[in-house]
């Protein structure tokens, strides 16, 4: 077994994504196919070839001058005194 | 009887705007009429832009009146696919984690696009964040194909290529992360462009697989994806990922003596009908006096698994932050545990975007790193260095944009990596984030398919120059009457 | 009972000296306002929105990189920690990390920090703070929601990892010491500040299992903590307990730390370089601009009060020990150039004036010399007054006493003391006048009898009630016997 229904649920866990019985069965059956095609990039022996990267200059930084941004950032209408309101910590 | 205002290119838009052969005003209703008809059998928008749309074309009439100076894009419509943030106007990325969200900015491209006098009529639908080959992955349903409405439009900027076949707009905006804007542009039989990585802001462009995609324009000719391309493109300090230089303009011209190589790799994994349409479109190339020649891109047989290692990494980041909790869709937070709170919030992501997550997260995990992440990014470096091989000999390479034609709707629903297979001859233009586009090259069987031409890192010009020349000799049909 | 005790550091210092977030342009300074009224589309996490890396910040990480030793990479990249929480927008952190391949802005430095002692420094690097949490109720077990302000998210942080190089946490608080007097040298991040600098440990005894401690609220409860953890350690080390490697939590209230709420399942970071931010080039002319631009710090500053000034090492360190009194000193010697008698004035007197309570770790809020009236131009007055003998080192002191509280300048008190002591002259001598004028034949007598003297002087405390002083009246007398 490439990846269990086990290591699917702990990467749920992870992602905070909550699957029911029903798509945990069908999803470690569709990620496992989809793992052993990425399992083909083991076979490539490419230790000498480095990655591309792009690279940025200390001076094309954004300079350090402060903007205030004007208009309403948060979408949501749980508020409280001007705190987002969110679920209890335990 | 004179054709409809809603055939015309974006060119003859802006002529005929300024000239007053016919108000602004007028076009754009034409157009609402003609998204009031086509839309129940398309499907291409997720929200309409009505009465704004008509003010601006109303204020941009005045204008025009008043002898003022009017922009470069002044009248053109444009659809905008829903994920590029649009400042007051609702942009879900097809999916129930931003069902009410409206965006606090534009998009760069927007601000320079309504610079250019462009008005903006309506958002198009696209697989849930970008995440598809089809749309079918959309809360909103699928996008079908104006050229036969019980196959699939493409993906996942179906909304945007549809839009602009079935005349519901004059162009239209997407992004490409693998395909998105090229795939569709094919399936539909019209030009979609994937700019070199780097030449467009990506700032307001929801991310997917941000080391992937560009936002790119669809329309129904070359000279429409032109002119769109040279008011987006330019650097942006808002986006530290676009290359410092001096704006660059794209023109129109038809370039004799250029050479073209064809990618075996890509023509010989193509149904036999897609395969035959590009030997002769390499033929019709021929004879305006470009050389075609058959090449190898051997590294293309790891092309999807590199794609699919890096977007999905990328994306189960990417998507982490739609908890719920500052933006997203009504759900009173009291009463929950947040960790409960956070993953029954994020059940409503779609299956796809769940399956990617899910892949993402298994790809970057702890001790997996080197296995798939690292030899991803390295698979990009040897194809990078492989065309940039082949770039020294010839100008452009071409090839299929899809393998096949477009298919029916559910076809591959079920069988997500027969879906992924489909993008294939795409990935390669994204992975070493060289430019691509599609440009329509005829039907097999009834239905479209796409030439795609790919050209060195900023070698735009080039790449368009064999554009235009193609579509000039060509002279495909772009546009269902539906 | 013997033990070996090894403990390293993990201090987070803000970047409040730079003026705008680390990846925004919303401003730096989010204390005291509104909640969620310092955000901005990028810090609060929206979709679409693209990290724009603060120059400064680089500049100042870089300073703190070279004032501990570090080696500079050729260039530096930012990853992505991957983890939710409801204090943190994107549900990533934005940090740097060295396990594929040096990334951090500094790695691989030493610090002497006193008494012949150094430790190494492991690894500096940048790195964004989350936004914060609040309890309605007032405690996270109680509140039925949570309250979240973004305010702080994105602000930028300089984290500085030790290696496990101390043995005692009195070398810990030493250390620490000398880390505030760095970072304030460099101006990159005042420690005044609420929750500015903070400090994890980490500790194990006798080779056993590290413990890591977290929510340790100031520098001056490091200290503390780690005592409190060491003594817990050495405790089940005597029962023949193993002390398991875990993270506690240090309580503050209760002075203790606690074994942290147990997770279910086994956090993965799953690491990964940004997309947003290329890897920006370092390379050498960027490290000389950054030592050549950066402020002096206070080894080098002391070296130079020492060279330059000739004071003792002693009297230089308590200067550099605090960067005001630093800067107080530098400021007085501009007006008046006397710099052993200033260092004196300084070191000595005036602090013996400073608020017991402001000298104090967990109460340093304010400047040393907020409450007293006195600035550089007043010391500078004193010293110049008693260089010149003008007055004598006892009223100097006097005189400081007084005008710490009313701000008078010394000179200007000076002249009314020394005019009220002529005014007394005057009323003394008239008061000699009338006494020798009365007692004639006691004056006789003194002529001949140094003793009598004595007599004429009791003469003379009557008549000014006592008031006189006995001293110069007696002078007074024995000069006016000498005259006649």
């Amino acid at each position: 077994m490439v990846v269990t229904r086990e290591e699917v649920k702990h990467l749920g866990w992870l992602a905070k994504l909550e699957m029911s019985d029903a798509e945990l069965q069908r999803y470690t059956a569709q990620i496992e196919e989809i793992i052993s095609y990425l399992n083909m990039l083991d076979t490539i022996p490419l230790e000498q070839v480095k990655p591309i990267a792009m690279k940025k200059k200390f001076s094309e930084l954004r300079k350090d001058a402060p903007e205030n941004f004007e208009d309403a950032v948060l979408g949501t209408r749980y508020r409280k005194d001007g705190f987002v309101k969110g679920p209890r910590m335990l | 009887m004179p054709l409809p205002l809603y055939t015309l290119e974006a060119g003859q838009v802006v002529e005929g705007i300024k000239n007053r052969e016919f108000s602004a005003e007028e076009y754009i209703s034409q157009l609402l009429g003609r998204i009031e008809k086509v839309e129940p059998k398309v499907n291409a928008f997720v929200t309409l832009n009505k009465e704004e749309g008509l003010n601006r074309a109303r204020m941009l009439d005045k204008k025009i009146r008043d002898g003022e100076q009017s922009g470069p894009l002044a009248g053109v419509a444009l659809s905008i696919k829903d994920n590029i943030c649009t400042k007051g106007m609702k942009t879900t990325c097809a999916s129930k984690m931003l069902e009410s969200y409206i965006p606090a900015y534009d998009a760069t491209v927007i601000k320079r696009l309504m610079s250019a006098g462009a008005i903006i009529i309506g958002k198009a639908n696209l697989d849930e964040f970008a995440m598809g080959s089809t749309t079918e992955f959309s809360r909103h349903g699928p996008t079908r194909n104006p050229w036969d409405i019980s196959r699939v439009s493409g993906g996942s900027s179906g909304g945007s290529a549809a839009s602009v076949a079935a005349l519901e707009c004059t162009a239209s905006l997407g992004s490409d992360t693998g395909g998105s804007v090229r795939c569709p542009a094919s399936f539909c039989s019209v030009v979609g462009l994937k700019p070199t990585y780097g030449l467009v802001s990506r700032f307001g462009l929801v991310s997917y697989a941000n080391s992937l995609e560009q936002i790119g324009p669809v329309g129904r000719t070359v000279s429409d994806v032109v002119s769109i391309l040279n008011v987006i493109a330019g650097s942006d300090e808002n986006d530290h990922t676009t290359i410092n230089s001096n704006k660059p303009t794209y023109s129109l011209q038809e370039r004799k003596g250029l050479r073209a190589g064809l990618v075996m790799e890509f023509t010989e994994g193509a149904d036999p009908g897609v395969s035959k349409m590009i030997y002769n479109a390499a033929d019709t190339l021929e004879k305006q006096g470009c050389k075609c020649e058959e090449v190898s891109l051997p590294s293309v047989q790891y092309a999807l698994a590199s794609y699919y290692t890096i977007a999905t990494a990328e994306a189960s980041s990417n998507l982490a932050r739609y908890d719920n909790i500052r933006y997203g869709f009504d759900m009173n937070p009291e009463g929950y545990e947040w960790n409960s709170y956070f993953a029954k919030a994020r059940s409503n992501f779609g299956e796809e975007a769940k399956r990617r997550i899910i892949v993402g997260s298994y790809v970057l995990s702890s001790g997996y790193y080197g296995k798939y992440y690292l030899k991803a990014h390295q698979v990009r470096s040897l194809l990078k260095h492989e065309m940039e091989t082949l770039f020294k000999r010839y100008d452009v390479l071409i090839g299929p944009t899809m393998p096949i034609l477009p298919f029916k709707i559910g076809e591959r629903i079920d069988d997500p990596l027969k879906m992924y297979l489909v993008d294939i001859d795409t990935v390669v233009a994204n992975l070493t984030g060289m430019p691509a586009i599609s440009v329509p090259a005829g039907f097999a069987d009834g239905l479209p398919v796409g030439l795609q031409i790919m050209a060195d890192q900023f070698a735009e010009q080039t790449m368009l120059d064999i554009a235009y020349l193609f579509e000039q000799a060509a002279k495909v049909q772009r546009s269902s009457e539906l | 009972m013997a033990t070996t005790t090894k403990i390293g550091l993990e201090i987070h210092c803000q970047l409040t000296g730079a003026k705008s977030k680390l990846f925004c342009r919303c401003s730096s300074d989010y204390r005291g306002k509104a909640p969620n009224a310092n955000i901005c589309p990028i810090c609060a996490g929206l979709p679409g929105t693209l990290p724009l890396l603060n120059q400064k910040t680089v500049e100042f990480a870089a300073m703190i990189t070279l004032a501990l030793g570090c080696k500079f990479p050729d260039d530096i990249a930012f990853y992505r920690k991957n983890y939710f929480y409801p204090d943190l927008p994107k549900n990533f952190q934005l940090t740097q990390y060295n396990a594929y391949s040096i990334t951090s802005i500094g790695v691989d430095g030493k610090l002497e920090y006193g008494n012949g002692k150094d430790a190494r420094i492991r690894r500096v690097q940048l790195e964004e703070d989350p936004g914060r949490l609040v309890y309605a109720s007032g405690s996270m077990d109680t509140s039925v929601y949570v309250l979240i302000d973004y305010n702080r998210a994105g602000m930028p942080l300089v984290e500085i990892v030790t290696e496990p190089d101390f043995a005692d946490p009195k070398d810990v608080r030493m250390f620490l010491d000398k880390i505030t007097s760095i970072i304030e040298h460099l101006g990159v991040c005042d420690t005044k500040l609420e929750g500015s600098v903070r400090c994890d440990a980490n500790v194990s005894i006798d080779g056993g299992n590290k413990v890591e401690i977290k929510n340790i609220s100031s520098f001056a409860d490091v200290e503390k903590a780690l005592r409190y953890e060491i003594t817990r350690q050495r405790t089940m080390a005597s029962r023949e307990i193993q002390v398991r490697s875990e993270t506690r939590h240090w309580d503050d209230a209760r002075k203790v730390t606690k074994e942290s709420r147990t997770k279910e399942e086994e956090q993965d970071y799953r690491y990964f370089p940004e997309p947003d931010i290329p890897m920006v080039l370092l390379g050498s002319e960027f490290v000389s601009f950054i030592r050549q631009s950066m402020p002096e710090l206070p080894d080098t500053r002391k070296e130079r009060f020492m060279s330059k000034y000739g004071l003792s090492a002693h009297i230089a360190q308590v200067l550099i020990g605090n960067k005001e009194l630093a800067d107080f000193f530098e400021s007085t010697l501009m007006i008046y150039l006397s710099p052993k008698e200033i260092a004196n004035w300084i070191v000595t007197d005036l602090m013996s004036f400073v608020d017991e309570r402001q000298k104090k770790e967990e109460d340093k809020q304010y400047l040393l010399f907020a409450g007293l009236k006195v600035g550089p131009e007043h010391i500078a007055d004193l010293a110049r007054l008693v260089d010149q003998e003008t007055i004598n080192r006892a009223t100097a002191k006097q005189i400081l006493g007084q005008i710490v509280r009313t701000g008078e300048m010394p000179s200007a008190l000076a002249k009314k003391m020394h005019a009220s002591r002529i005014d007394d002259a005057s009323v003394l001598a008239q008061a000699v006048q009338s006494v020798f004028q009365k007692e004639q034949a006691a004056v006789h007598d003194a002529r001949r009898n140094a003793n009598v003297a004595n007599f004429l002087l009791g003469k003379v405390m009557k008549i000014t009630k006592g008031t006189a002083d006995p001293k110069i009246a007696l002078e007074m007398i024995q000069k006016k016997l000498k005259e006649d």
